[in-house]
Parts: C-alpha cells; sequence; structure tokens
C-alpha cells in the first residue's frame, strides 16, 4: 500500500493544522480537529510498530511466566503459568494479539500480586524481573508527540 | 447543530422577571473540561429602561463525560469561593430541571480577554511562566488555608476525618479502574496494592481539595495575571497535599519535571505553597499523594477510553486522553513503583 501509511497519516496531520483548522470558525470544532490532527500522528507510528510491540511484550511475559513457573508454590497459579508459558500467538493481527496480550496481562496481575508479599528467596529477584518488564514494556508503548512550536 | 439560543432566552426570562428584550446572541461551544459541554454565549437585555449585556458561560452536563460529577458541587465551589477574592468566575444560576435545556447546567460569569495553556505543552506560559507560576502556587495555598465551613465549601460534602481522606479516595478510583478497565492493568493494580500496603500520615487538617488544579485548569491574561481557577468538577474535602501533588503530576508539561506544570522551580512552588497556606509539605504524606494522582489520572483516561469504546461519548478529547495521558502515567508509575519495589526489599 503506498503512499506508505505513516507518510499518508502524518500528511493529514498537517493538512488538518495548516489547511482546514485555520478555516473553521468554530472554536469547539478547531480544538477538535487539533486533537484528530495529533492522534493521527501518533497513529503513524502506532500503525508500523503495533504489531512488534505486542509480539514482543507477549513473548517476555512467558518467558517470565516459564520462570514463575518453576518458583511459585501455590499449585493453581504454577499450572496457570505453565499453561501461559506454553501457549503461542497464533496470529498477526492487532486484535488477536491485544486478547493474547490481555490474558498475559492478567496472569501478569495476579503472579505480580502473589510475588509481592512472598518471603521466599526467589521472590525479589522475580518481582525485580516483573518490574523490569512493566518499565520496559511502557517505555516501548512511549507515543511520539509532535513538536508545535 | 441544535440552536440553544432560543431556549436560553427563555431560561433568563424566567429567571430575570425585570427584564425584558432579552437576546442571546454568538453561542458557542468551547473545550471547557471534559466532564461538561461548556458553551460561550453574549446576553442582553432592557431593564429599568437601561440596555445591559453580560458575557456567560453555560455549563450542561453531557450524555456521558471523563468524569461522571455532579454540577451542583462545583456549582457551590464557585459560589463558595467567589466572595473570598479567589479568582473564580461569578456562579450564577444552577438549574436541574430538565425542561429547559434537556440535562441540568449551570451558568457563570464569563472571563474575557483571557486564555488558558495546553497542559501538555513543554513551555506552556512562555515569559510569563514565573510570574504565574507564583500566583498559581499562592492560590493554591489560599485554598488549602480556606476554612470549608466558613465559606459554605462543605455543604452537601459530608464529614471525612483526617485519617480516612486517602482511603476515600483510593477506593473510589480504584472502584472506576474495576468498572472501566478495558484491559488489564498491571501497574495501576501495582500501583493500588503499594498505595494500600503504605497509607499516609493523617493531614493536620481537613481543607478543600480542587481535584484538578493544573496547568491548562486557569485562565490569564496577556499582562500575566491569573484570572479564573475553573474547572473544580472533583472537588472535595481532604488532604491539601492531594492537590500540591496532582499540580506537581509528571504529565502536566512533563518534559520539565523539574518545574511543575511548566512554571516555577519545585522548591520555590512548595515554599510560596507553605507560606500561603500555613501548611507543610510533608514528604511522606506527598509521596503517596504523588503515587495517587499519577493512579487517578489513569483512572480517567481508563474511564474515558470507555466512554469512547462503547460509542457513550465519541469526543475526540477522550480518546485523545485514553491514548497519550494513559501512556504517559503508565510510564511514570511503572518507574516510581519499580524504584519503591526495590526500596521495600532492601
Amino acid at each position: 500500500m503506498k503512499p506508505d501509511v505513516d507518510q499518508v497519516m502524518q500528511g493529514f496531520f498537517g493538512t488538518l493544522l495548516m489547511d482546514v483548522a485555520p478555516h473553521l470558525n468554530a472554536e469547539y470544532s478547531m480544538g477538535n480537529v487539533g486533537i484528530m490532527g495529533m492522534m493521527m500522528f501518533m497513529t503513524a507510528e502506532e500503525h508500523d510498530r503495533a504489531a512488534e510491540i505486542r509480539v514482543a511484550e507477549n513473548a517476555e511475559m512467558r518467558a517470565l511466566f516459564g520462570q514463575a513457573a518453576r518458583d511459585v508454590d501455590d499449585t493453581g497459579l504454577k499450572a496457570r503459568l505453565g499453561e501461559a508459558a506454553a501457549s503461542r500467538d497464533a496470529s498477526l493481527r492487532i486484535k488477536a494479539l491485544d486478547q493474547a496480550n490481555a490474558a498475559l496481562g492478567g496472569l501478569l496481575v495476579d503472579l505480580q500480586t502473589y510475588v509481592e508479599v512472598s518471603k521466599a528467596p526467589w521472590a525479589g529477584p522475580l518481582e525485580a524481573r516483573i518490574w523490569d518488564y512493566l518499565v520496559a514494556a511502557t517505555e516501548r508503548r512511549k507515543l511520539p508527540f509532535p513538536s508545535l512550536g | 447543530m441544535e440552536d440553544l439560543a432560543p431556549r436560553i432566552v427563555a431560561y433568563l426570562a424566567h429567571k430575570m422577571p425585570h427584564a425584558s428584550q432579552i437576546e442571546v446572541a454568538g453561542v458557542s461551544r468551547i473545550h471547557g473540561g471534559a466532564s461538561r459541554e461548556t458553551f460561550r454565549l453574549n446576553a442582553s437585555w432592557n431593564e429599568g429602561g437601561k440596555s445591559k449585556s453580560r458575557p456567560l458561560i453555560l455549563r450542561r452536563d453531557p450524555v456521558a463525560s471523563l468524569i461522571e460529577t455532579e454540577r451542583d458541587i462545583e456549582y457551590n465551589a464557585y459560589r463558595a469561593f467567589h466572595p473570598t477574592g479567589l479568582p473564580v468566575p461569578e456562579p450564577l444560576y444552577l438549574e436541574t430541571d430538565l425542561k429547559w435545556l434537556d440535562r441540568p447546567f449551570f451558568i457563570m460569569e464569563q472571563i474575557e480577554g483571557c486564555s488558558a495553556a495546553s497542559p501538555f505543552n513543554a513551555e506552556p506560559y512562555g515569559p510569563l511562566a514565573e510570574t504565574l507560576g507564583r500566583q498559581f502556587w499562592t492560590h493554591l495555598g489560599r485554598i488549602a488555608a480556606a476554612d470549608p465551613k466558613a465559606i459554605g465549601f462543605d455543604a452537601n460534602m459530608g464529614d471525612i476525618a483526617p485519617a480516612d481522606c486517602w482511603k476515600r479516595e483510593l477506593d473510589k478510583w480504584e472502584k472506576v479502574i474495576d468498572e472501566d478497565e478495558l484491559a488489564p492493568q498491571p501497574v495501576a493494580r501495582a500501583a493500588i496494592r503499594w498505595l494500600r500496603r503504605n497509607p499516609p500520615p493523617p493531614p493536620p487538617k481537613i481543607s478543600v481539595v480542587h481535584g484538578d488544579y493544573r496547568t491548562g485548569n486557569f485562565l490569564f491574561n496577556p499582562e500575566g495575571h491569573i484570572r479564573a481557577i475553573l474547572d473544580w468538577e472533583m472537588c472535595h474535602l481532604g488532604d491539601p497535599l492531594e492537590d500540591v501533588a496532582w499540580a506537581a503530576d509528571p504529565l502536566w508539561a512533563f518534559q520539565r519535571p523539574d518545574r511543575p506544570g511548566g512554571m516555577i522551580g519545585r522548591a520555590e512552588a512548595f515554599a510560596i505553597w507553605e507560606k500561603e497556606s500555613g501548611l507543610k509539605v510533608d514528604p511522606e504524606r506527598l509521596r503517596w499523594w504523588a503515587v495517587f494522582n499519577s493512579l487517578k489520572g489513569l483512572a480517567i483516561w481508563i474511564s474515558a477510553g470507555k466512554e469512547y469504546q462503547t460509542g457513550a461519548n465519541r469526543d475526540p478529547v477522550l480518546a485523545f486522553s485514553s491514548w497519550y495521558c494513559t501512556d504517559v502515567h503508565n510510564r511514570v508509575l511503572a518507574k516510581r513503583l519499580a524504584e519503591l519495589s526495590r526500596e521495600a526489599r532492601q
């Protein structure tokens, strides 16, 4: 698909801000056009990276769960972690990746809740690894913000 | 687009029985907080043989909003603070009868010749940053120093004990996340658990909390004077450091965390607030409220995303908040909580 999606989104962002907004009389409409333009700018980046981010997050959470499954004592949680660690992304469509990401994210909440109050020797390093993952994941998802001068 | 002017004329005629030839012109929707529909308008009328006019703001309840709040709480805040000299618009009419504009609304004075800055600009105030910053923190100190009972702010607020402030606010915003999250929120959930495990000391007194005191929520004129503190939808009684932490949250002009809200430096800001409020910025309480406020932000943005996704409200600002602000607050909280986790394990 040419021109590339990011070029089209960035182009539309410029058109909305420079060509459309100045010709609007209603302040509310101008504001909305500005917001939509900024979101197009963000979409340009998100379109390109969305699958990669989700695939990476899902793989990292599965690896984390694989380690945790060996350590945690709770049998129910251990089984869920093992099952999640062995799962794979069946589709690269964003909605399918998001669905898997949500399921893994829910299990991460349960694991972190369990680990935080554990005094076992493995708990501290595992908690640190979870935070390393969350800090990296939130940084990876950082959205670009247009500089408007 | 619906024509509100004749309906507003009918309402003003009802509220001003001695006025005649009432006209309403220039009704224009503006962005004024995503929890109410905000309209600017000019009313003119004849009274006692004299022609009069007044620019007004009308705030109407939306079908769905970023924050579900009661309009009478916001209206009452304006009514309480306007006589004190704090720069707020004069509130004029509060109306809950749906026959006038289909939804409850209130009308207040329009402050002319002023603007509000974008909270997402690295330099929101340019050369006015320092003068506005000193006023910004002075006014927040005055809000904290105000006696809620004496100014009538506490009407319909209910009593709250100093030791319970944190729990009430945390319960409230956790419920929002419980009800509105569209996907699991590991960072928000970790924040909630940390906040419950580490409750703050109680404040020395209960104060008025604006609830959304920040860059973007005040009007200033070109000479650098703050003329109106707006958007009191989330005001309540509580720990005054809640407002201090929200005003200093890294989301607002976050490119400059050393200068909260893109105005003056953190140390000077807090010193001004302490002097004006007569209170101290207790680091332990401030730490708790800083984590809480980033969580509260997440709850608001998560809720906004649900409103947009379900089609309850298609205001683009809801989608923007849900994308961009969630992104920032998740990053801020993840880094902070990772540090706190390390400290707790040491």
